[in-house]
């Protein structure tokens, strides 16, 4: 039956000879930047080309956390903006994303956690961003179901707390763009695979696929996990990414308990409740480059040990899926943002590891702004790819919730 | 699935004992007198290849080594 039917976003078009610009990838980035190129910045002949299905990438896979508590002055207003946008979003597409924002419980496990989170909120709040630390036993009467004890591994010494983040539904995300987009003009081709760049005198001229050369003199790269390939693969550009399988579960669905999204470096698990009922939870990656999207018995151990510390009341709960995803990884878990360097009209938007869920509002919109004026937006500026040559790495890797190939 | 390394040393082991040590880029740059650029490629910028690739691994949770070795990054096995 699903065959028959036509998709949400309209028709399947006919692919054209040629297109203002050309957005390789339709996950979350791609379709948030055609939406926005589309709606807000008047380029209308566009199109997204998808190798699978919208969707298939991390944009299908993540595990819907959003949050803007990041650790640098650079990052956060950028996350700050993209979960504003949610509810923005949600009435300019007329589509239901179903943003809950239950606030996020980043669990602390030492003295030394309570201070860096110290910091980590002083920055937030700098930025306007709301977040506060609260103790064990004020964890305890926000999430009843909390293990505060102090005989597990790691007993819980506090909090970070941080009200306005929660989750998304990140299926309706996908749609809602891939609507609003064509809505507006833009093509989504799905099934069609981009398998070259040409580039004349120092210029994008035109793509390739499997079904047929299109004409172009813009092209966006986001192709999540697969970027980096396709960029030394296509262009001969290497990017300082390192792509690992980040694998995520649920579990049957219970009744409410776990009412905000908690997450805990120590643990190495985060987890939050679906509105279905689910308890989703994952994070944790196999720490080598591979494209599989397997997933291992391993962590389903590691992730029901972990859980269970925290919230004894689920042991005994039976997980239902297992799945994984590609992250593709940036030595300083910032991502690449970068337009017009070293090819005049080449764009890219790729290494958000596993924050490109939570961001891409924000990307979407500023990255159109980039390509339709070929001026890159100030908050953008310092994501560009030069700032690995300049040893200018972000600090993203001083946050409290990273879970890094070395960790 | 889960991977299986040949550590020069101890033989077949579970790829979780290892450490994985990036991409094999050839010999290191010239401590004096190499650009940013050529830094910046061999610490930070990575091929990426969805394929087989040379690497490195230390034998991490075993007998300490570091070696190289090929694996397919598409279906994550070593390559005997
Ligand atoms: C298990 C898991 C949990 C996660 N949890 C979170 C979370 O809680 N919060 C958060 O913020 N982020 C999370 N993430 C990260 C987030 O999902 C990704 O960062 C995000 O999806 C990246 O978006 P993207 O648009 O760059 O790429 P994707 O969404 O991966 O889309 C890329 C698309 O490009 C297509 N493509 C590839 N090659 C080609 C080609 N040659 N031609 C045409 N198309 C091509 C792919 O098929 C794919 O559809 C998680 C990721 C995973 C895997
Ligand atoms: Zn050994």
């Amino acid at each position: 039956m699903f065959d028959r039917h036509k998709p949400l976003w309209g028709k399947p078009p006919a692919l054209k000879q040629s297109y203002d610009a050309v957005i390789i990838g339709g996950g979350l980035h791609g379709l948030a930047t055609a939406y926005f190129l589309a709606r807000h910045q008047g380029m209308q002949n566009i199109a997204v080309i998808e190798k699978k299905y919208i969707g298939f990438g991390g944009a299908g896979r993540n595990t819907a956390i959003v949050r803007a508590n990041q650790r640098t002055q650079q990052n956060v207003p950028l996350y700050k903006e993209a979960l504003d946008l949610w509810p923005v979003l949600t009435k300019e597409l007329d589509y239901n994303l179903m943003f809950f924002n239950c606030g996020n419980l980043n669990l602390l496990h030492s003295e030394a956690a309570m201070s860096a989170a110290r910091m980590n909120i002083a920055s937030a709040q700098f930025q306007g961003v709301e977040s506060h630390l609260i103790d064990a036993k004020t964890c305890k009467e926000m999430m009843p179901a909390l293990n505060i004890a102090e005989d597990i591994t790691y007993p819980i010494f506090g909090a970070m707390f941080h009200p306005p983040g929660g989750i998304v539904r990140h299926d309706a995300v996908v749609w809602g763009l891939a609507k609003g987009a064509a809505k507006y003009g833009c093509h989504i081709h799905q099934h069609t695979e981009v398998t070259g760049i040409n580039v004349e005198n120092g210029k994008i001229v035109s793509v390739d696929t499997d079904q047929g050369k299109i004409n172009t003199p813009r092209v966006l790269l986001t192709a999540g996990g697969y970027s980096a390939a396709l960029s030394y693969h296509m262009l001969g550009i290497k990017l300082p990414i390192s792509v690992l399988n980040i694998q995520a579960m649920v579990t049957q669905p219970l009744k409410p308990l776990l009412n905000h999204v908690i997450s805990s470096g120590a643990y190495h698990a985060y987890a939050n409740q679906t509105l279905k009922g689910e308890i989703a939870t994952g994070a944790h990656m196999d720490a080598w480059p591979n494209y599989t999207t397997q997933t291992t018995a391993y962590y389903i151990r590691h992730q029901a040990q972990a859980i269970t510390e925290m919230l004894p009341c689920l042991k005994g709960v039976k997980f239902m899926r297992h799945w994984s995803g590609l992250a593709d990884m940036t030595p300083d878990m910032a991502p690449i943002m970068d337009g017009n360097h070293p090819i005049e009209g080449y764009y890219m938007n790729c290494g958000w590891g596993y924050f490109g869920f939570k961001s891409c509002t924000a990307t979407g919109k500023y990255m159109a702004q980039f390509m339709a004026t070929d001026e890159c937006p100030e908050i953008l500026k310092p994501f560009h790819l030069g700032r690995y040559a300049e040893h200018r790495l972000m600090g993203e890797t001083a946050a409290l919730v990273t879970y890094s190939p070395d960790n | 699935m889960a991977l299986t390394l040949t550590c020069p040393v101890c033989g077949k082991r579970n790829g979780y004992e290892f450490r994985y040590g990036g991409e094999d880029k050839g010999p290191k740059p010239d401590d004096f007198g190499s650009s940013p650029e050529t830094w910046c490629d061999y610490v930070h910028m990575n091929r990426c290849v969805a394929g087989i690739q040379k690497e490195w691994w230390c034998h991490r949770d075993g007998c300490g080594v570091w070696f190289t070795t090929h694996r397919d990054t598409l279906k994550n096995l070593e390559m005997e």
